[in-house]
């Protein structure tokens, strides 16, 4: 995958919200958005594969810690299109994030590294960011 | 200064505008704003000083600063919240102040696109966007 674009010193708290917009490319075949701590240390892995590693049309979740990578999380719902604009909404909590999808959907994913903040981002694949904003 | 944000592989071409939003922090002295290739490598370097009441802008090329450019038209103090419009050029860098006065600084670096991005001192970003 092209290596996107990387963000560091967010320094996100507990409570706050993270919004990312960005284009999806028109023959995109999978994309992520890193989250953590550093490249090794992911409290959030998002990787919605329209048609990469045998998956079609469906999000798969994980963290990385300290470079070994947990247990997938396959989440069912898929509302992205290549060659639209998605925006997706990550709120940071203690004890786990909350993601919000482009058509509303929410899911949680267990803060399995306990971070304290968010200092890291990162963007990857057939996605190229835009706009990001803290609330 | 203290690095706030700081973003790297992004993909600004000429011609493209950037939006930042943030707030000053209450008892800032100062803040930044570089954008270029990296850290040392920069296009421009965005510097409002409250103390001096200017902006000081500059370039970096291999670690060596340029000549400073002084602008005294400073419409932004500690405690606000404010908004920038940056366009980029072939030529000159556009800055947008939240009063619509503009600040133009050269593009002596020549570069064609902008993949660096940071943010130091008392200036916290809220949102970020470029198009």
């Amino acid at each position: 995958m092209a290596c996107g674009l990387v963000a560091s010193n967010l320094n996100l708290k507990p409570g706050e919200s993270l919004r990312v917009r960005g284009e999806v490319a028109p023959d995109a075949k999978s994309f992520v958005l890193n989250l953590g701590k550093d490249s090794d240390n992911l409290c959030l892995h998002f990787n919605p594969r329209f048609d990469a590693h045998g998956d079609a049309n469906t999000i798969v979740c994980n963290s990385k810690d300290g470079g070994a990578w947990g247990t997938e999380h396959r989440e069912p719902a898929f509302p992205f299109q290549p060659g639209s604009i998605v925006e997706v909404f990550v709120t940071f909590n203690q004890t786990d994030l909350t993601i919000k999808l482009p058509d509303g959907h929410t899911f949680k994913f267990p803060n399995r590294l306990n971070l304290e903040a968010i200092n890291y981002m990162a963007a990857d694949g057939d996605f190229k960011i835009k706009c990001v904003a803290f609330e | 200064m203290s690095v706030k944000f700081e973003i790297a592989n992004m993909h600004v071409k000429q011609g493209s505008t950037l939006k930042i939003k943030g707030k000053i922090d209450n008892d800032a002295d100062g803040f930044v704003i570089n954008l270029g290739q990296g850290s040392e490598k920069l296009s421009l370097h965005f510097n409002p000083r409250f103390r001096e009441s200017t902006i000081v802008c500059n370039s970096k090329d291999s670690g060596k600063w340029g000549q400073e450019q002084r602008d005294n038209h400073l419409c932004f103090s500690p405690g606000s919240e404010i908004k920038f419009t940056m366009i980029f050029e072939s030529n000159e860098f556009k800055v947008k102040l939240p009063d619509g006065h503009q600040v133009t600084f050269p593009n002596r670096l020549g570069h064609s696109h902008l993949s660096y991005m940071c943010v130091k001192g008392g200036f916290n970003i809220t949102s970020f966007k470029y198009e």
